[in-house]
């Protein structure tokens, strides 16, 4: 500890050398902060996108749903739904943190437009009052969203991805008619008429997703059975929480139901999640390797300059560790130093970049483009400074060496 | 009788220069008694400086020994070459060394510290040997605001502040005119009168030569003439 004030004068000798080291050290950890805070933003915009564009915080699914297909699996088939929905639904609203149940139908078939070709979709019934109450977003781009009041029988409705409603030439406000299997095998043919055209934001579903009003569907199946349950939370942090309070809320219920938390359901951010972890630490072996190449290259400098001195320190019964006790406080404080400068410009560069609300080209199966919105991640700026500390230690590895390998009379000599 | 404080016996270093080997010692035989004053005298390339850097546990001979207080250098690990070096000598040189981030008074207290002596004691003691060297004054003035009689007065400091055996000194008034270099010299002797502190300097410096009380000439990396001055016991030319 005693040479940390030692080292810290000599880092003063040469003041433009250390600016330098301490611009390299800065840069690196800007950039870190920055790729930190991209990640972090595309993480936390990625799961609320996921979450309210349809996979709730929990799903309520009868056990024997989950045992066929899955907890990854994104629909439910009705012939494995819950019957007395309702009273699940009611009991799981009572629970801290819920904000509603949605009750959801899970439905394919195909769909024609009169004297049109038929096409096939796949479809959801919901309660599209609930599903505003739980935040689910609705990305309407023609027409107007579904109804929230029950429609009655012949007043069904539809809103049609906008892939799907090119596919058929639909418009807002024209009669379609569909085509689905009951769960006991029946075709059934049902009208509907076209409210809007919405986006999913995910191009491959856009070509074959539609969305009717719970009652619909269920008019469609002849059912009063539902696929599965969606609960809402209010805050997604509260997600495990929850989960272990529905699962004993529903224990009594027959047949068992399971409670599944929205990551188990959401492999596209699992796979996105650990690809953009995967680029991070890529990014970030490059700035480890270019930030000890460019300041070990300095502390180099800074021992050779020194060799008569380090040469005088040593005759007179300065240890060698002693003298490498010099050389690592010296690469310390430039990591230190030069992380808390990079802490401070990469929160300016974060709040800049943020105010500049640029635009983001739609991300791989999105269609909409995203503003570019870096997230301040706080242990982000607090870890990179023990980081960048551990970077210039490795960086002085080698000047430490060349420190304490000096030959005393040699260095005496030295000019 | 008592070990001498210094013992050369048929030390022998020479150096490879590119692709000559350079003859710096060939086989001295010295010895030194605590309290002496010993100056060492010879053309450029006799040896001198060789011949500090072995006493002064800083180099080995390549063949022969040498020994302080009895131990042979040989016998030390590397550890206890370093704590010998901290602990029973002090080094003046030629250009001060004096690290240029450290103050007047960090200098000195510099081998008290590197030996975890307490902040206050080493402080203290340090100040005290600025004073006893006149720089009371200059006890914040960093080397670079001193001037080169000052600078070496902190060297010497430095060297006599731990209450070393022995100082060695390569050149110590190489580097100042003929004032200063008289006044460094009357404070080694000074210091020695007082502290019975060994000194052994290797020099150019004709009036220090006459003035020293034991002198010894290198010539080849052989010692040809050892000649004791008023109230010094003479020894033989290469012992």
């Amino acid at each position: 500890m005693k040479f940390a004030l030692f080292a810290l004068r000599n880092l003063a000798r040469n003041r433009r050398r250390t600016a330098i080291s301490l611009a390299i050290v800065a840069a690196g950890t800007v950039g870190l902060l920055l790729t930190a805070g991209f990640i972090r933003f595309s993480f936390d915009g990625l799961r609320e996108a996921m979450i309210h564009g349809g996979l709730g915080h929990l799903e309520i699914a009868s056990q024997a749903a989950v045992a066929s297909r899955g907890e990854a699996a994104l629909d439910r088939s009705v012939q494995q739904g819950i019957d007395g929905w309702q009273e699940v639904r009611a009991t799981v609203e009572k629970l801290p943190h819920v904000v509603a149940v949605q009750a959801n139908l899970h439905l394919m078939g195909m769909i024609q437009k009169p004297g049109g070709d038929s096409v096939s979709f796949v479809g959801v019934g919901v309660e599209p009052e609930r599903e505003r109450r739980m935040g689910f977003e609705t990305k309407v781009r023609q027409g107007r969203a579904l109804a929230d009041a029950t429609p009655a029988a012949g007043d069904d409705e539809v809103v049609l991805a906008l892939g799907l409603a090119a596919a058929l030439g639909a418009r807002p406000g024209d009669l379609l008619t569909l085509l689905a299997a009951s769960p006991d095998g029946m075709l059934n043919a049902l009208d509907v008429r076209v409210a809007g055209l919405v986006t999913t934001g995910v191009q491959e579903l856009d070509s074959r997703y539609l969305k009717i009003h719970l009652a619909t569907g269920q008019r469609l199946l002849a059912t009063d059975r539902v696929s599965n349950l969606l609960v809402g939370l209010d805050d997604t942090a509260a997600t495990a929480a929850a989960q272990v309070a529905v699962t004993q809320a529903l224990a009594s219920f027959s047949p068992a139901l399971a409670v599944t938390p929205w990551e188990k359901r959401a492999a596209f951010y699992s796979q996105v999640r650990n690809l953009y972890l995967g680029i991070f630490w890529f990014l970030g072996a490059i700035v480890f390797v270019l930030v000890v190449l460019a300041t070990s290259n300095t502390l180099v400098m800074t021992v050779m300059e020194r060799v008569r001195e380090i040469g005088t320190l040593r005759a007179i019964g300065t240890a060698p560790g002693q003298i490498a006790a010099m050389v690592l406080w010296e690469a310390l404080w430039l990591g230190v130093l030069g992380a808390l400068v990079g802490d401070a410009l990469g929160a300016a560069a974060i709040a800049g970049i943020n105010g500049l609300h640029l635009k983001m080209p739609p991300p791989p199966g999105a269609v909409d483009p995203i503003d570019l919105q870096l997230a301040f991640v706080p242990e982000a700026f607090a870890a990179i400074v023990g980081v960048m500390a551990v970077v210039l230690l490795v960086a002085a590895l080698a000047p430490v060496a060349r420190a304490t390998r000096i030959s005393v009379v040699e260095a005496l000599r030295h000019v | 009788m008592s070990s001498p404080l210094f013992a050369a016996r048929a030390a022998a270093k020479s150096y490879e220069l590119g692709e000559t080997e350079v003859v710096a010692l060939a086989g001295v035989d010295l010895e030194i008694a605590a309290g002496e004053f010993v100056a060492i005298a010879g053309p450029s390339g006799s040896g001198k400086s060789t011949l500090l850097h072995l006493l002064g546990a800083l180099d080995s001979p390549d063949t022969g020994s040498v020994a302080i207080a009895g131990r042979d250098l040989a016998t030390l690990s590397e550890r206890e070459r370093t704590l010998l070096r901290r602990r029973r000598l002090g080094f003046v040189f030629q250009s001060f060394h004096l690290v240029p981030v450290l103050s007047a008074l960090e200098n000195v207290e510099y081998p008290l510290w590197i030996d975890d002596v307490p902040a206050a004691e080493r402080r203290e003691r340090a100040r005290g040997m600025l004073e006893s060297v006149g720089l009371g004054h200059r006890l914040d003035h960093l080397p670079d605001r001193l001037s080169g009689g000052e600078r070496q007065r902190v060297a010497i400091a430095r060297a006599l502040v731990h209450r070393p055996a022995a100082i060695l000194a390569d050149e110590p008034t190489g580097n100042l005119d003929s004032a200063n270099g008289a006044a460094i010299f009357e404070l080694m002797l000074a210091v020695r009168r007082e502290h019975g502190t060994t000194f052994v300097l290797a020099t150019h410096d004709p009036t220090l030569m006459a003035h020293s009380p034991r002198r010894i000439e290198l010539r080849d990396g052989r010692i040809v003439s050892d000649t004791a001055g008023p109230g010094d016991p003479a020894k033989g030319a290469g012992a």
